[in-house]
């Protein structure tokens, strides 16, 4: 297919992709005072995006969350991905026994739905003290993206061949400075997707964050924020779409950023 | 880096001494079990405890009655047969088979053509950017958008009257309806972080192969049948396989736009479990639900996995 | 090179947490959790919990008049999604963090936490107050089991007729005052084009079947929630098909909106509402003024035989877990917040009507809904959410609302709804 065409097509599509985006937008900056639903696609007058955030930024006790989520949507992902990629480098680099069987363990982490582990996480972490701390949710969002990141790397490695690793061995290398030094570098792509999937994920969870804290400090921010969305006289909607607005900017922020590596990750070839 | 400036480094790189997948010319003792077990034990540490731990609190209490006050009470299989004998049941069994099947056609299907078309194109990445956006938004803004695109008069609803269409159906309200334009709110966040693996799937083809069959004059579809789909599988294996566990786990979405409403027509097993669990209080109702899904889960995908891998993998 | 990069990254990420981590002290934990008092203590900060987290600003509002009043400040924690909340609390008695303040509901619910011995006795302070003439008796009975009360009143709520004054002015309709003058209103404004009422396929299903079933004889919607009456009883029946019948004329709107009701009101989607006297705030929000563009009204009863017309109320209880580090503290709590003092701030920051007669109600609308409901001329009943054991409530809601969305014969509905009856009072024998 003509690259023009493509391109063509895909612009179009790309367009009508965006248009609830654009409907996020445009009723996220209407003022709740003159709101009306009946003309969804057509901008107010005014501008009132910022007051909106504003207003939600308010309502909810955002700031604190803040920070403790940008904690959790770091460390975790990174953290994960790099025990997933040792995962995965133990059962197809170094051929561990039974290796496929392993391998279903650790992903069958991610089979069950959430719901099931909440409650008893919640007692177990209130007893041994980690309820409402930093740690404890860092810990279980770590535990959460483990299964995912194995999961990909394990597949990814599986198209590395194995006599790099024997190469390497023939050279003197140890098992961690394998991993380290050639098997990690070669799936920097992966393992920045990874990341930023999880990120991602981490940086959007409620369940977890309403189960396991209380303080706005600890609380990651989506759970602080659905806090305005009770049918007992929550927010107007034009402030809650404002709030998933604000909510969203960082993770888009991420995406746009991390397309450049991916140029430059991905044009450097592979091996 | 050292390791690879080496001639036998250099070779391995290139693929030239043997392609990924044949079993070695090496002896098939394992060597490095010791070191592999050390590689692998955080990962297992962290997901047995956290992860598997509560899955056996909750198996337990599928066998219990349980209001969440008080103490468990043994009932054996109870709540089991009680959760099959249950209609709704079955509707929400069919509702996220039908979630599977369509996660399967769309978000992958999509995903995998859109990989295809900006693949090599140049500019392909601000091309797929559009796609990906939808994933980074947040929970609240997706639910909340599409309530708002599907609701009665809402923004579709006016669209279509632009164009003459005076009688929309009731997009949210009618089943099976309902459940499908709900897959399609759910693939518009998917398709893009499944063009975006199988984008790494495809950069990492070796180019040997690809040139040669490109010299050898294939194209279009012959490559993609003889080439691509085949080197792409391990990453198709990744794709479907979370695509299906995914799918057969949506809960999200569905809580946000129709509540699994109305009656009980677009409810999936995921909801059934909150349902039973978090607004009844019937813990051991509720969980039974849950180890079904669980199970059924994890048997489709180790079936699927198995498949897909065992033919190219010693284990 | 990148494993560098990434390792660096890593490692950096570590130190950053940890010392972000030795700084915050692990989050909250160090706030009541851990302080080595004796349980005695009377005032301080008091660990809060609500499943109304919208309402988290007036609570903090309230901090600074409790505080200067009887030295103790909440430290709320909101959810907002009811049934997970519950999961929350209900769980959390086992733990350390057993609540020291905490909304519930009243009705079944509170029976459940009642019989497991779960939260505190209040039954001196319900004393008090009726004797200062805080709260009525008719409310100490919500809150009563086997002759003692437990919790204290949060919040009331009475579920009236909302209306937008606009379009009743358009179209020359007075506030009605029986039900044939309702009928004639909603028939007259049908013809207009206007929708006369509200209606969704979710969570609020409930609310015209209780008006319908309540304004026919009081004691049938009793016999519905202890049991005697059955959902498929011919009254019931008879009940639905008045309803069955407005549906036909179109007199509801579009079950499948999910329109903001406030917005909906405002922009004419329908011209009422039946909904609770909390609405008000969501209104205000939306841009409609008090007085001037909606007005409310008690709905007259169906039966105008009568002697006094029935009015839908709601009210929430604040609780104390007994086995709270903090119970003491939250008992104190509960003795100011009955006070007319306490109830004017809280109104004065969350705008309803007030449990306590002696408070000062802002909005006067609300006051004269207050007076209006207190004299003899109505009777007050228990929400159908309240009145309803959970497992028939949830059954009933999904059905109402799958009757809205495509109304029909009613017996499929009622039979549903009855077979979950029949499971429940079974299992009380």
């Amino acid at each position: 297919m003509s690259r023009i065409l493509r391109t063509t097509a895909l612009v179009i599509l790309g367009v009508f992709w965006l248009l609830p985006v654009y409907l996020l937008l445009v009723n996220a900056s209407k003022s709740p005072l003159t709101y009306t639903s009946k003309e969804a696609w057509i901008p107010s007058g005014e501008f009132a995006l910022f007051s909106n955030m504003g207003e939600a930024l308010q309502l909810s006790g955002l700031s604190d969350s803040i920070v403790a989520t940008l904690i959790y949507a770091f460390v975790s992902p990174i953290v994960a991905v790099l025990i997933g990629a040792a995962a995965g480098f133990a059962i197809v680099a170094l051929r561990l026994k039974r290796g496929f069987l392993w391998f279903v363990v650790i992903f069958g982490g991610t089979v069950f739905p959430l719901q099931m582990v909440l409650l008893p996480l919640f007692d177990a972490y209130s007893r041994v003290g980690l309820y409402d701390t930093h740690v404890g949710m860092i810990i279980v969002y770590t535990a959460i993206s483990i299964p995912f990141s194995a999961f990909v790397m394990r597949n990814f490695f599986t198209g590395v061949a194995h006599s790099v690793f024997e190469a390497a061995v023939l050279d003197g290398a140890t098992t961690w400075r394998i991993f380290t030094r050639v098997y990690l570098p070669i799936a920097s792509s992966a393992l920045v997707a990874i990341f930023i999937l999880q990120a991602t994920f981490i940086w959007n969870d409620l369940l977890l964050g309403l189960t396991l804290t209380q303080s706005d400090n600890v609380r990651p921010i989506v759970t602080t924020l659905a806090g305005m969305q009770s049918t007992y006289g929550g927010a107007q909607i034009s402030t809650v779409l404002a709030a998933a607005v604000l909510v969203s900017l960082p993770t888009v922020l991420l995406f746009l950023f991390t397309q450049k590596f991916f140029a430059r990750g991905l044009a450097l070839g592979q091996y | 880096m050292a390791v690879l400036q080496t001639p036998a480094g250099e070779r391995a790189a290139r693929g030239l001494d043997q392609t990924p997948g044949r079993p070695g010319r090496r002896s098939r003792k394992t060597p490095y079990q010791g070191s592999a077990r050390g590689f692998i034990a955080p990962g297992v540490f962290l997901v047995a405890v956290l992860l598997y731990l509560p899955l056996l609190w909750t198996t337990f209490l599928s066998f219990t009655e349980y209001n969440g006050l008080g103490d468990p009470a043994w009932v054996g299989f109870d709540n089991y047969v009680e959760m099959f004998g249950d209609p709704a049941f079955v509707g929400a069994l069919m509702n996220t088979l039908l979630w599977v099947a369509g996660t399967l056609v769309i978000p992958v299907g999509v995903g995998l053509a859109l990989a295809l078309l900006t693949w090599n194109l140049p500019g392909g990445i601000w091309l797929r950017l559009p796609f990906l956006i939808p994933y980074a938004i947040s929970g609240i803004g997706v639910g909340v958008i599409w309530s708002f695109i599907l609701s009665a008069n809402g923004a579709l609803d006016q669209a279509l009257a632009v164009f003459g269409v005076t009688d929309p159906p009731r997009w949210l309200v009618d089943a099976p309806l309902n459940t499908v334009v709900m897959i399609f709110a759910s693939s518009w966040q998917g398709v893009g972080v499944n063009a975006l693996l199988f984008t790494i799937g495809l950069q990492s083809i070796p180019k040997e192969p690809l040139e040669a069959a490109r010299v050898d004059g294939a194209t279009g579809i012959r490559l993609f049948g003889s080439i691509l789909w085949p080197m792409l599988r391990p990453l198709t294996a990744v794709v479907v396989g979370l695509s299906i566990v995914a799918s057969l786990k949506t809960f999200d979405i569905v809580l946000s736009m129709t509540k699994g409403g109305p009656g009980r027509a677009s409810e999936t097993l995921a909801l059934t479990m909150y349902r039973e669990t978090f607004v009844n209080s019937d813990y051991g109702l509720g969980s039974a639900i849950a180890v079904f899904l669980s199970v059924v889960t994890l048997i489709a995908s180790v079936l699927y996995l198995r498949q897909q891998l065992s033919q190219k993998h010693e284990m | 090179m990148k494993s560098r990069n990434i390792a660096a990254a890593g490692i950096a990420a570590f130190t950053t947490a940890a010392l972000l981590l030795t700084g915050c002290s692990g989050g909250g934990g160090g706030n009541s959790g851990d302080n080595g008092d004796k349980a005695a203590a009377t005032t301080g900060t008091l660990d809060f919990y609500t499943d109304k987290a919208a309402w988290e600003p007036d609570f903090d509002e309230l901090n600074a008049t409790s505080k200067d009043a009887v030295d103790i400040s909440l430290n709320t924690t909101g959810y907002s999604d009811a049934a997970q909340y519950d999961a929350f609390i209900k769980q959390s008695f086992r733990t350390q963090k057993s609540p020291g303040l905490f909304t519930w509901h009243t009705g079944d619910s509170l029976k459940q936490l009642v019989d497991e011995n779960l939260v505190a006795e209040t039954t001196d302070l319900w004393s008090k107050a009726i004797d200062e003439g805080w709260a009525t008796e008719d409310l100490r009975d919500e809150y009563t089991f086997d002759g003692k009360q437990y919790c204290v009143p949060m919040n009331i709520a009475y579920w009236v007729m909302y209306y937008n004054k606009n379009i009743f002015q358009e179209q020359g309709i007075d506030v009605p005052t029986t039900w044939k003058e309702l009928d004639a209103a909603a028939a007259k404004l049908k013809d207009a084009g206007v929708t006369p009422y509200y209606q969704t396929s979710i969570l609020f299903t409930f609310q015209w079947f209780q008006q319908l079933v309540a304004g026919t004889d009081p004691e049938l919607y009793k016999g519905l929630s202890t049991g005697e009456v059955k959902y498929t009883d011919p009254e019931i029946v008879d009940i639905m098909n008045i309803w069955l019948d407005e549906q036909k004329k179109g007199w509801f709107s579009d079950a499948g909106s999910t329109t903001d009701p406030a917005v909906g009101l405002k922009q004419g989607d329908f011209a009422m509402i039946n909904f609770g006297s909390f609405f008000n705030g969501s209104l205000d929000g939306a841009g409609m003024v008090s007085g001037e563009d909606y007005g409310m009204f008690v709905i007259p009863a169906v039966n105008a035989d009568l002697d006094t017309t029935p009015v839908a109320v709601e009210s929430g209880p604040l609780c104390v877990a007994e086995n709270s580090k903090q119970k003491d503290l939250g008992l104190a709590y509960s003795e100011w917040w009955m006070s007319p003092d306490a109830q004017t701030a809280w109104n004065a920051a969350r705008g309803d009507v007030a449990f306590n007669p002696k408070a000062t109600v802002k909005d006067p609308m609300l006051a004269e809904l207050g007076k209006t409901v207190a004299d003899d001329k109505h009777t007050l009943f228990t929400r159908y959410f309240e009145a309803t054991p959970t497992p028939i409530l949830t059954v009933a809601l999904e059905q109402f609302g799958a009757f809205n969305a495509n109304p029909g014969d009613p017996m499929p509905f009622l039979e549903a709804i009855q077979a979950e009856a029949d499971k429940y009072w079974a299992e009380q024998k």
